[in-house]
């Protein structure tokens, strides 16, 4: 029979589905059966939810931003090879 | 061409190698270290110094991993430092070992994410999130937004399973404590005014 603290210390894996299924079954009826832990298992459902529906669009590269990088590459390169760096523009 | 055939060419000074490398990975970077980050200007320069290690350190890559672990590993590591320079004095996360769990954790949970997301929430989210332990944000940026597997992470971060696992679920608990507290908050106004009813 698992206690409320073990339910709690295994929320994100029993979200992640990453436990055996005897734990699964006992977590479900815990979760079932305990209000506390219910609602400590909806709430950081529903934050993973969230927090995954607004940052799922990353920003793209500012632009210029590749240009940039390849300049920097590119005074590494000459420093490598012992020549002047380009000029910055 | 597959990344092990560029690293391999990029090794013997094939400058459109490790160009096309660039052009596999930079916008992978660019979104890790933003998540990580959270300022544009920033994850630019997270970006160049990644890179930068990259094209210096490629000719000792061992390839005992994959390249995007390789590059991963650098971007977390170079964000990582960032942060911790932004967040002086740090906190180590021995130290953040406050309490997890609220005491009262009221179910907000009702409804559709799409009606809970007001901008003031995400603005709440972006906060919780920026308030991070750096070692935690890196592990919660890897995890549940760029979507890895805790092995993946692991190998990224030089870590054991059990302490992504550990790291994970602290950040996400502090995350969801964050949001029970705006919940509760935006909850008050609404209670009194049915209350004066």
């Amino acid at each position: 029979m698992l206690t409320c603290k073990e339910v709690l210390e295994s929320l994100s894996d029993y979200l992640d589905a990453d436990m055996k299924e005897d734990i699964v079954n006992e977590m479900k009826r815990h979760i079932g059966a305990c209000s506390d832990c219910r609602a400590e298992f909806d709430t950081l459902t529903m934050t993973i939810k969230l927090y995954k529906h607004e940052q799922n669009n990353p920003s793209a590269m500012p632009v210029g931003c590749h240009d940039r990088l390849v300049k920097v590459l590119e005074i590494e390169k000459m420093r490598s090879k012992g020549g002047d760096p380009p000029k910055m523009v | 061409m597959t990344d092990e055939e560029l690293v391999r060419r990029s090794k013997e000074d094939d400058e459109r190698a490790f160009g096309e490398l660039v052009s596999r990975y930079e916008s992978k970077v660019y979104s890790l270290a933003l998540r990580m980050i959270r300022n544009p200007e920033d994850a630019e320069d997270v970006l160049q110094d990644t890179f930068l290690r990259a094209y210096r350190g490629i000719k000792s890559f061992q390839g005992a991993s994959t390249f995007s672990t390789w590059i991963y590993r650098i971007t977390a590591n170079s964000a990582l430092m960032r942060l911790r320079k932004k967040q002086l004095p740090t906190v180590s996360i021995e130290d953040s070992d406050e309490r997890e769990t609220p005491v009262n954790i009221a179910d907000w949970t009702p409804g559709p994410v799409e009606q809970l997301l007001s901008r003031e929430l995400q603005h709440e989210m972006d906060e919780a999130i920026e308030a991070l332990p750096p070692e935690f944000r890196q592990v919660f940026v890897l995890r549940d937004m760029e979507e890895m597997s805790n092995a993946e992470v692991a190998e990224i971060l030089d870590l054991s399973v059990a302490a992504v696992k550990s790291r994970l679920h602290r950040a996400r608990l502090k995350v969801r404590n964050r949001l029970a507290g705006y919940f509760s908050d935006s909850a008050k106004p609404k209670r009194r005014a049915m209350g004066a009813h």
